[in-house]
């Protein structure tokens, strides 16, 4: 058996997607991997998303937690590898991995899905789910449904509130 | 061709197959080559061939000695490539059962002198009950008439349209009267109500009297609405349209046609269905139709199959020429090889775990078998094996890209279906739930249009306890439309 890191169902071996949530079981990303050549009528703009240029920072062995900068609070994540980030609203069937409704996610224009944070392989990213304002890392936008990667320390504006991550090693 | 072609291929048949085969094969071939049919010189010389090839392989005895003379059987046939990729290189002995993806590609091996493709002998079967009124009708009258236009020599199209009984408005001949044949289209009024048979009826006979074997056998179905009851009668046609090599198309127009019952349909012929959700599109969707069916290099192609011991085909996909679920029975008809789009079929094979121990699990074998009309041995055939080697141990697998890429579309396409089958059951949560999900890895994607239909859908399960039609079937065709190459971000 394998268990699904984003929504622990069981699945079969070598299965490569999780039947229940659709997380990818494998380590990399189907877009990273060059085109097929034989294909020539592949000319999808929003499968060009390159694998980042920084050597990012995260090995594997530690936790991450948000630190949400107004209220001070430090917010573990924790058993998985993906969590979207985003806010519940009344009468809305939408349910984020983080609720941020306590933080003041409306007032602060944090969408309902606002982003994804990953955990891949040594490797932390932050994907904008094509929210409304939009997701900051360190002051500057970042572009919707692409992957950016996240160092220790990191401040990102979900709208305008204010969130850093923190990497923490793992005590468990 | 040459001197050497092998008795096999010159009767289109593999080296395993039965006296029976060889008999029907040989008797299909003599009654198409015989010198009283008038045809070409080179079919008398080739009906002598075929002669003496049934001389030595309905003989056992010559046979078994013929066979000792040929080299080892090739897995490529002449016309067309196999290339087959595994999610895995091999296998591990587990005590459960285990998974593995094969994406088999045909292409077509022609040069640049390609003989040219097939006439059409096509058939528009519309619907013109009264909930087809106004627009759709007009722009079906008006992709009609176009499509006389288009038509090339030796292209035969008839047209028959359909309520609670069916009329044939253009009959299948050659008929070059244009202006008569364009009024007889614009005549067509709205009225009564759906029986697909009755127009997929007409529409047959249509097509068997100009049934030619060099011919693109095709109907094309176009309906808005649900057929009640007679859904039993279309399914016996559609199978023996398949037989006769008559492809079904489907084209849903709207939100309340039965998209089960049309799927199930056309994939029993190898066709395709498409849904058209508004009447604006009806045209160019038809025009491409049209221009793939033009395209055809080889058509009617099959994969008869045995699977391996302890082996379930739990899923067979074709990604392209045209994406579509294929029933997971042997034979799946896996529709025509068009000249510059190879046909893909992705399927997922779950293994149970072996009894001693062998080395190399066989997940499938068989044939896949093609006609190529332009070829004077219309019938082509390649043997197909599907084996991975069994392994105590095997080391981090990286499947490849191109299988990663159809499964991340292809795991949507069925989060959708247990979506669907979410509510038949009853189980309105979990719907909603795994919508809901569907729509995170929709924006992933960056579909942010058919991640909201998702998020609308969802919240219809939970207060209705049911899909919309609408929504239900732009989440359906919206997935699969994702594993088709080349797709464009969908439009709000």
């Amino acid at each position: 058996m394998i268990i699904c890191p984003s929504c622990h169902h069981k699945e079969i071996p070598g299965a490569l997607f999780c039947s229940q949530c659709g997380a990818q079981l494998v380590l990399i990303s189907p877009f990273d991997l060059p085109k097929d050549p034989m294909n020539k009528n592949v000319s999808n703009p929003k499968q060009n998303i390159s694998s980042s240029p920084i050597p990012p920072a995260w090995t594997g062995d530690v936790r991450i937690s948000l630190h949400l900068v107004e209220s001070g609070q430090i917010l573990p994540l924790a058993d998985r590898t993906e969590f979207s980030l985003g806010r519940v609203a009344e009468g809305q069937p939408i349910m984020p991995d983080v609720d941020l409704t306590p933080f003041k996610a409306y007032e602060n224009g944090v969408s309902r899905l606002h982003a994804l944070l990953r955990l891949a392989e040594k490797e932390v990213v932050i994907i904008d789910l094509g929210s409304s304002n939009g997701t900051y890392v360190n002051g500057s936008r970042i572009a919707p449904n692409v992957k950016h990667p996240l160092r220790h320390g990191d401040m990102i504006l979900l709208g305008k509130l204010k969130i850093q991550i923190l990497f923490s090693p793992d005590y468990e | 061709m040459s001197k050497k072609t092998d008795y096999y291929t010159l009767l289109g048949l593999s080296r395993n197959a039965s006296p029976e085969e060889i008999r029907k094969a040989y008797f299909s071939a003599a009654r198409r080559l015989h010198p009283d049919k008038g045809g070409p010189p080179q079919d008398t010389e080739r009906f002598l061939e075929v002669q003496e090839a049934y001389k030595v392989l309905s003989n056992p005895q010559k046979r078994a000695q013929y066979n000792a003379t040929l080299p080892p059987e090739k897995t490529e046939s002449e016309f067309v490539k196999q290339k087959v990729l595994y999610s895995r290189q091999g296998m591990t002995r587990l005590k459960e059962p285990q998974l593995v993806y094969a994406l088999i590609e045909y292409s077509t091996a022609i040069d640049s002198n390609a003989p040219p493709a097939p006439p059409l002998n096509l058939c528009l079967v519309l619907d013109r009950s009264t909930s087809m009124q106004g627009k759709n009708m007009d722009v079906v009258k008006a992709t009609a008439i176009q499509l006389l236009h288009r038509l090339r020599q030796g292209d035969t199209l008839s047209v028959v349209a359909f309520s609670d009984r069916a009329e044939t408005l253009i009959p299948a001949t050659n008929n070059v009267e244009l202006k008569k044949l364009e009024a007889r289209i614009q005549m067509l009024q709205t009225s009564g109500g759906t029986e697909i048979f009755q127009g997929l009826e007409t529409g047959y006979r249509e097509i068997r009297h100009d049934l030619k074997k060099s011919h693109v056998n095709h109907i094309i179905l176009l309906t808005d609405g649900r057929t009640y009851g007679d859904e039993e009668k279309c399914l016996e046609l559609a199978k023996d349209a398949a037989k006769d090599g008559i492809g079904i198309s489907g084209l849903g127009i709207g939100a309340e046609w039965n998209d089960d019952f049309l799927d199930k349909l056309v994939s029993l012929t190898g066709g395709s269905s498409l849904y058209v959700s508004r009447p604006q599109d009806i045209q160019h969707i038809l025009i491409e139709k049209f221009n793939n069916l033009w395209q055809v290099y080889a058509k009617e192609s099959t994969l008869e199959f045995k699977l391996g011991e302890g082996v379930d085909l739990r899923y067979a996909f074709r990604l392209q020429p045209e994406v579509g679920l294929l029933p997971v029975e042997s034979p799946l008809r896996l529709g025509p090889i068009l000249k510059d789009v190879n046909l893909k079929i992705l399927m997922e094979f779950m293994v149970q775990p072996p009894s001693g121990q062998t080395e190399d699990v066989c997940l499938l074998e068989g044939e896949f078998k093609v006609s190529i009309s332009s070829q004077p041995i219309p019938v082509h055939s390649v043997a197909v094996r599907l084996s991975r080697p069994m392994a105590d141990s095997t080391g981090l697998q990286t499947p490849p890209g191109e299988i990663l890429q159809a499964l991340s579309h292809l795991s949507l396409y069925r989060l959708q279906e247990q979506a669907r089958r979410d509510v038949i059951d009853g189980k309105y949560a979990q719907a909603s739930r795994r919508l809901q999900r569907l729509a995170t890895r929709l924006l992933e994607q960056g579909q942010r249009g058919l991640a909201r239909t998702a998020l609308v859908e969802a919240e219809h399960i939970q207060r209705k306890k049911k899909f919309t039609q609408e929504g239900e079937k732009h989440i359906k065709y919206g997935t699969r439309a994702l594993l088709s190459p080349g797709q464009e971000e969908d439009k709000p």
